[in-house]
């Protein structure tokens, strides 16, 4: 999707409800106070949204049709709803194309979720092909693992790399979720999937996301942020059948999204690492230097939410384009095991 | 052996699963459960249509207004629908097969403008019509939990 004569795509509104390690509220209670500041943030009211996208997984909430739950707050009683089983990045990027093909004029994303109602490694393991991967007690942190040393083949420095990475986007944090620890605890923390330790991975937890889209006819004064490019793409599901040492997925979702692989105008990224050797495997697939800053707030590893991930980095893009921090920037989503599938959305100041 | 067809009979690949999550009720409801263990059946009322909703919901996805105005509801009502059920289908709280038949029904008690989903008593297809007249049974040790009303028996 690139920008072209069909109407562009304006960041109206934006709003969060944590992460935090356990919300204490229900899911459609979650969701609401993240959709009514999105639509504080536009200016709108629930009659202002035409369309809605929500993201989140029946695996992950406990029942068929994770959206059911959620109806209401979302505002989606007498309206056209679409649900992504993805992360919320895909949401916004359906959204975008309701509003490029013209469907209406304003559609607002969602996602949620909240990985304090279940164990949600263990849950992965559902996700996987019942056949052949379930029976061997294969999970997405098993599949991270195996990412993990496939990526440090050869390379004799990489866990303490990755301690130290961690270490510092945890820092950068305001550590919501968990508290942050230096590379030496890190690598004393216990083994989670060699050879990941578990101050590698990104602390997950509960949150929402919401984000208001405007058709916009163009121009400065409409809105401060706006989609120039986005793109999505999956890899085959068994790891067995993928280079694990590359993300060759994002780098088509980069490519679909028309962005260069050293695109000299990117003054931010935001990617969706859960772990620390993501982080690598994100600047190879996107072309990502040292010039352009990374995750100066932490990325995930200030917490995060299943499936919320993309939209959150969505979000941290288009404030950070709003405060005048960047004029164009790189969000991130990925999702299904070891980085099966990415989204990506380039945001730019008007 | 042409494309697609089947040898023999195929192996099926067991997988159990034993999986649980806990979910938050959410304020209303959570008043509302609050409320069964006093024998009290509360709805919200909508401050722009005016429709009162039972159970109880964070919003109104009508007029997209959130919902904070608690109006009382009678333990009775009347069966808006119904069926009799013959599955032994598993019950969400035990795991166990739930002891067949049971009447399910959708209740609209006296001043709630939704219906709730409940059990009936009544199990022959026979004795029970929409339009009937029905009332709460209550547990005797009550917990604020849904089971406290254990069934809604026909007002004869």
């Amino acid at each position: 999707m690139r920008a072209g004569d069909r109407p562009a795509v304006a960041i109206a509104g934006v709003g969060q409800a944590g992460p935090v390690a356990a919300d204490s509220r229900s899911i459609p209670e979650m969701v609401l106070a993240a959709v009514e500041e999105a639509l504080a943030d536009a200016a709108i009211g629930f009659d202002g949204v035409e369309a809605v996208v929500t993201a989140s997984v029946d695996l992950f909430d406990g029942l068929t049709a994770s959206n059911v739950a959620i109806t209401e707050v979302v505002g989606a009683v007498m309206r056209p709803e679409t649900r992504i089983a993805g992360d919320g990045l895909c949401a916004a990027i359906h959204g975008a194309c309701e509003l490029r093909a013209g469907a209406c004029e304003t559609v607002l994303a969602v996602a949620h979720g909240k990985a304090s109602m279940a164990p949600h490694w263990a849950l992965t393991e559902w996700a996987m092909d019942p056949v052949f991967l379930q029976p061997l007690g294969i999970d997405f942190l098993v599949c991270a693992g195996l990412q993990a040393c496939a990526l440090a083949q050869g390379d004799g420095g990489a866990t303490e790399r990755w301690a130290e990475l961690a270490a510092r986007r945890a820092a950068a944090g305001d550590a919501a979720i968990a508290p942050p620890r230096s590379a030496a605890e890190i690598l004393a923390s216990p083994v989670l999937a060699s050879p990941l330790r578990r101050g590698m991975a990104a602390p997950l937890g509960d949150g929402a996301c919401a984000v208001v889209l405007r058709a916009a006819a163009g121009g400065p004064g409409e809105a401060p942020v706006r989609i120039a490019g986005a793109g999505w793409d999956l890899e085959p599901h068994s790891p067995g059948e993928r280079d694990l040492a590359r993300w060759h997925g994002l780098e088509r979702a980069c490519a679909r999204a028309g962005l260069d692989r050293t695109d000299p105008g990117l003054e931010l990224a935001e990617p969706s690492c859960l772990f620390a050797h993501e982080e690598e495997l994100f600047r190879a697939a996107a072309g990502i230097g040292e010039e352009a800053p990374l995750s100066p707030g932490g990325g995930l590893f200030a917490g995060t939410a299943p499936h919320v991930a993309g939209l959150s980095r969505l979000i941290a893009c288009a404030r950070a384009i709003r405060d005048g921090a960047a004029r164009r920037a790189l969000a991130h989503g990925a999702w299904g095991p070891a980085g099966q599938a990415h989204a990506v959305a380039v945001l730019e100041a008007w | 052996m042409t494309a697609g067809a089947i040898a023999a009979e195929p192996l099926g690949v067991a997988c159990p699963m034993d999986l649980g999550w806990r979910y938050a009720s959410g304020a209303a409801m959570e008043r509302f459960l609050a409320g069964l263990r006093e024998r009290r059946i509360e709805a919200l009322r909508c401050d722009g249509c005016g429709r009162r909703y039972l159970p109880p919901r964070p919003l109104c996805g009508d007029c997209r207004l959130p919902l904070d105005r608690w109006v009382p509801v009678a333990a009775a009502g009347t069966l808006e629908a119904w069926s009799v059920y013959r599955l032994p289908i598993l019950d969400g709280r035990t795991g166990e097969p739930r002891p067949t038949p049971y009447g399910i029904g959708l209740v609209r008690l006296d001043g709630a403008d939704t219906t709730i989903n409940h059990l009936l008593a009544e199990t022959d297809p026979g004795r029970l019509r929409i339009g009937l007249r029905v009332r709460a049974v209550w547990r005797e040790e009550l917990r604020g939990a849904l089971d406290d009303i254990l069934h809604f028996e026909v007002a004869r």
